[in-house]
């Protein structure tokens, strides 16, 4: 017996309703995921990169010291060549004014520089010509001269020429020159 | 009054609450502090970003610091690094002598970084002009060299016998390489 004219339709669980629920929900936890992958993939890429600037650092700081300190002694190196190659020239200069105070009527056989001396071993033709023109610019120069003479034969005198500088003179003269 | 709720309603409403509530559990539990140490990672990757910059940037300057220096010094630095050898003294300097003899060489001073040899010098000159021209000499020459007291000059006919000292001063890394050499 048939109580209706229409055929009775499927009934589902999954109505229309449900549907755009589930729908809507699964949009949302989609997002929500992909978000947490994100930041999850994210973090993990920060990790690696921190990491590799930690090692970047760590090298770029060792040859940033290693390259400091290769500077620092290239300066020292150039300070100790300047000293020396200023020492030398200087010596020049000594050497040079000491050959040129010698007055061409006296003739040096010997001379010994040292650090705070100077010896000259020579023959003068007599002891005015020595002290005028020799001994003379010596005392302007050094602290005691010391000199003595004996014949040389022929008129003529030999003499030895003992020079000092007292070095602690020598620095009070120096530091009131710079003070000036 | 009745209110009718079906069934369905009902579950539906059940499983909405249910979603809601792991949406905001799962937000406020996991997503934020996730977000919030993604956001800390952020600022401190920036901040070593920067500081890397930086240091690359001061060893860029460092390193162009130091081969303007070498380039410049490079003189100096050839020098000291250069095993002293007398037989290649003598031969450079052969020109300033009529003679010249040079003892063997001996360290005096090994401080810091560098190391210092002592040599005895005996030669024979014909005016004092070639022992300035020598003083000339050995600030352009192939070693850091200074002469020293005591220097002695004594007449010897035409000649001059001059004496002297000479402090050779290299990098404390060749003292092994000019003990060798000297054996």
């Amino acid at each position: 017996m048939i109580y209706s004219y229409i055929r009775p339709r499927k009934k589902s669980a999954v109505t229309p309703e449900v549907k755009l629920l589930f729908t809507f929900f699964g949009i949302t936890l989609l997002m929500l995921f992909i978000t947490y992958a994100f930041l999850l993939y994210k973090d993990y890429n920060f990790v690696n990169d921190l990491n590799l600037i930690a090692q970047k650092n760590a090298v770029v700081n060792q040859n940033l010291s290693e390259m400091k300190s290769q500077i620092e002694f290239i300066e020292k190196e150039n300070v100790l060549a300047q000293k020396i190659q200023t020492k030398n020239s200087v010596l020049k200069d000594s050497i040079t004014n000491l050959f040129d105070l010698v007055p061409q009527s006296i003739t040096l056989s010997q001379a010994q520089l040292q650090k705070n001396a100077l010896i000259l071993h020579g023959l003068t033709p007599n002891k005015d010509v020595y002290s005028f023109m020799l001994q003379a610019p010596l005392r302007s120069i050094f602290h005691k001269t010391y000199s003595s003479f004996y014949p040389a034969g022929d008129g003529w005198l030999r003499f030895v020429s003992t020079n000092y500088t007292d070095e602690e003179a020598t620095i009070k003269e120096e530091v009131i020159e710079n003070e000036n | 009054m009745k209110i009718n709720i079906s069934r369905q309603y009902i579950y539906l409403m059940g499983v909405s609450i249910l979603l809601f509530v792991f949406v905001l559990l799962f937000s406020f539990l996991v997503l934020i502090p996730e977000g919030k140490e993604y956001r800390e990672n952020r600022g401190e990757l920036k901040l070593k970003s920067n500081d890397l910059r930086k240091y690359q940037n001061l060893s860029d300057e460092t390193e162009a610091k130091l081969k303007e220096l070498q380039k410049k010094h490079r003189h100096v630095i050839v020098a000291f690094d250069t095993q002293f050898t007398p037989s290649r003294f003598k031969e450079q300097h052969k020109n300033n002598f009529s003679s010249l003899d040079i003892s063997k060489a001996e360290i005096i001073e090994d401080t810091e970084g560098f190391v210092t040899y002592e040599v005895n010098t005996t030669s024979k000159i014909s005016s004092p002009k070639s022992f300035y021209d020598f003083l000339d000499a050995i600030n352009k020459s192939d070693w850091i060299i200074g002469v020293n007291f005591p220097i002695d000059f004594k007449r010897d006919g035409e000649l001059i016998n001059s004496s002297f000292t000479m402090k050779v001063y290299c990098n404390a890394k060749d003292k092994n390489a000019t003990k060798k050499e000297e054996k």
